[in-house]
């Protein structure tokens, strides 16, 4: 009865000690990063959205069609990231249409107005834009800026198709291209 | 009287927000989707001859699986006579000496980053031999696409139908450091305007480091007497020669005449770019005296 007392309370002793040496250099190392400075950078992702693509629909031969930038169906991207960062943004834009095998092409056109920038939150191409509104869309401003607080800069996209009276019935398309990259880092 | 704490609502109350929040909730999913698109950070990759793998992190935060393609280009920050900057990618014929189009290489190129995922890119540098010193520099585009690539049927078939592809490129730039790195920074030219109720302020710089110097513009309106008008600040990445315009505003107030400009241009304080990734410099003071 005594002997196993013995061996257990040796056992215990053992353990005790192993852990002991373990705990030694744990400790050491917990003063080391007691006494570091933790230091983090915060970065803000940017991110690019197509929040709602210009929508002309169904369109008729011989029948122009035209979206104005301030219209619900406008083209609308928007960019959120650090605030108050200036950003450049650039836009490539069809000149036509085409079908899915390429044999018929329609003509779309975008007019030195129909675009606009909001800085301010605004996404809505129907709401009260702050920024710059009517411009021309192959000629962006460079002085745009990411809004700050975690809103949303938004690049609005009117247009025009003009289908040719001979215009071959079928579903045409095209792409819409916006590149954007912060100009300060 | 029953007052109700955050924890203690009653049953029937806690059945009628639980319904109100599912609502809200189901309501939310759709629009979380149209509105998503891909995350990407950090803003600068840091390559180096010490470390030549970088990687860049997309997430994408919608509810449908999204379709990435990664490129490269070259692009940097550039300057007209009234210091409108913009950046001109090109993809080939490349002239520029301090050009890493080419020689970096991502894995993958394309992907598809899961719902509510992340994804890692990777880079790796293999820069030709007898590199000298210095940075060099390309952009990571990241292509992504909202919605499907389908094209539309037309409904009848006499009727023509459309749709537009609303694609988004993200170009981040991505640097390679070699040797021994220099930054340093030149004023060439400053001025300052007045017009209506704004100062307009231009300077000139230029790179005479081997590193792009970034850093921060810093300008402040002054009185006669030192008292502040207005100021302001903006992100600055000089990589050759580049002119940045400011505006202050003229604030209405009790101020002496002759106002003054004072210009400060550091690579210190920049928030978005860890510490160990910058390239430190010198500093630029600069007062400049408006006539009128």
């Amino acid at each position: 009865m005594f002997n196993q007392s013995k061996v257990n309370f040796s056992r215990v002793l053992i353990t005790a000690l192993a852990l002991a040496l373990f705990m030694i250099p744990s400790a050491v190392m917990s003063q080391d990063v007691a006494n570091g400075q933790a230091t983090a950078t915060v970065q803000t992702p940017l991110t690019v959205t197509a929040t709602a693509a210009l929508a002309f629909g169904t369109v008729f031969q011989g029948v122009a069609k035209s979206v104005a930038v301030n219209d619900a169906a406008a083209g609308v991207f928007t960019i959120t990231g650090q605030g108050g960062t200036g950003i450049s943004v650039y836009l490539q834009l069809p000149d036509y249409m085409s079908t899915a095998t390429g044999d018929d092409r329609m003509v779309i056109a975008f007019s030195s107005t129909d675009c606009s920038i909001d800085t301010t939150g605004v996404v809505d191409p129907t709401g009260t834009i702050v920024g710059w509104t009517g411009i021309n869309p192959y000629s962006l401003p460079a002085t745009v800026t990411v809004s700050g607080g975690g809103a949303s800069s938004a690049i609005f996209l009117g247009g025009s198709v003009n289908p040719s009276v001979d215009q071959a019935a079928g579903a045409y398309t095209a792409d819409i291209i916006l590149t954007v990259a912060y100009n300060g880092s | 009287m029953k007052m109700f704490t955050s924890l203690e609502i009653p049953a029937s109350r806690n059945k009628t927000w639980r319904g109100f929040f599912i609502i809200l909730v189901l309501l939310a999913l759709p629009l979380v989707d149209v509105l998503a698109g891909v995350l990407v950070a950090p803003s600068v990759v840091i390559l180096s001859d010490k470390n030549r793998t970088g990687r860049l992190n997309l997430q994408n935060p919608s509810n449908t699986p999204k379709e990435v393609g990664i490129s490269f280009s070259f692009g940097i920050p550039e300057s007209d006579s009234l210091g409108n900057v913009n950046i001109h990618l090109q993809d080939s014929a490349v002239t520029d000496p301090r050009s890493a189009l080419g020689w970096i290489k991502a894995f993958p190129r394309k992907l598809i980053i899961p719902a509510n995922g992340s994804q890692i890119v990777r880079f790796v540098a293999n820069p030709p031999k007898n590199l000298t010193d210095g940075e060099y520099w390309a952009r990571i585009v990241v292509e992504s696409q909202e919605g499907a690539t389908s094209i539309p049927m037309a409904t009848k078939g006499d009727k023509i139908t459309t749709k537009l592809n609303m694609i988004m490129r993200t170009a981040v730039m991505i640097k390679y450091r070699t040797g021994d790195l220099v930054a340093a920074l030149k004023l060439n030219d400053a001025q300052a305007k007045k017009k209506d109720s704004l100062i307009n302020v231009l300077v000139d710089l230029s790179n005479e480091g081997n590193v792009s110097y970034i850093g921060l513009l810093k300008c402040r309106l002054v009185d006669a007497d030192g008292k502040e008008i207005s100021k302001n600040k903006i992100q600055l990445a000089v990589y050759h020669d580049l002119k940045r315009s400011m505006t202050l505003p003229l604030k209405e107030g009790n101020y002496k005449k002759p106002y003054k400009v004072e210009v400060t241009i550091t690579n210190k304080g920049r928030k978005d770019i860890p510490v160990d990734e910058m390239v430190f410099g010198n500093d630029i003071s600069y007062t400049m005296t408006l006539n009128n």
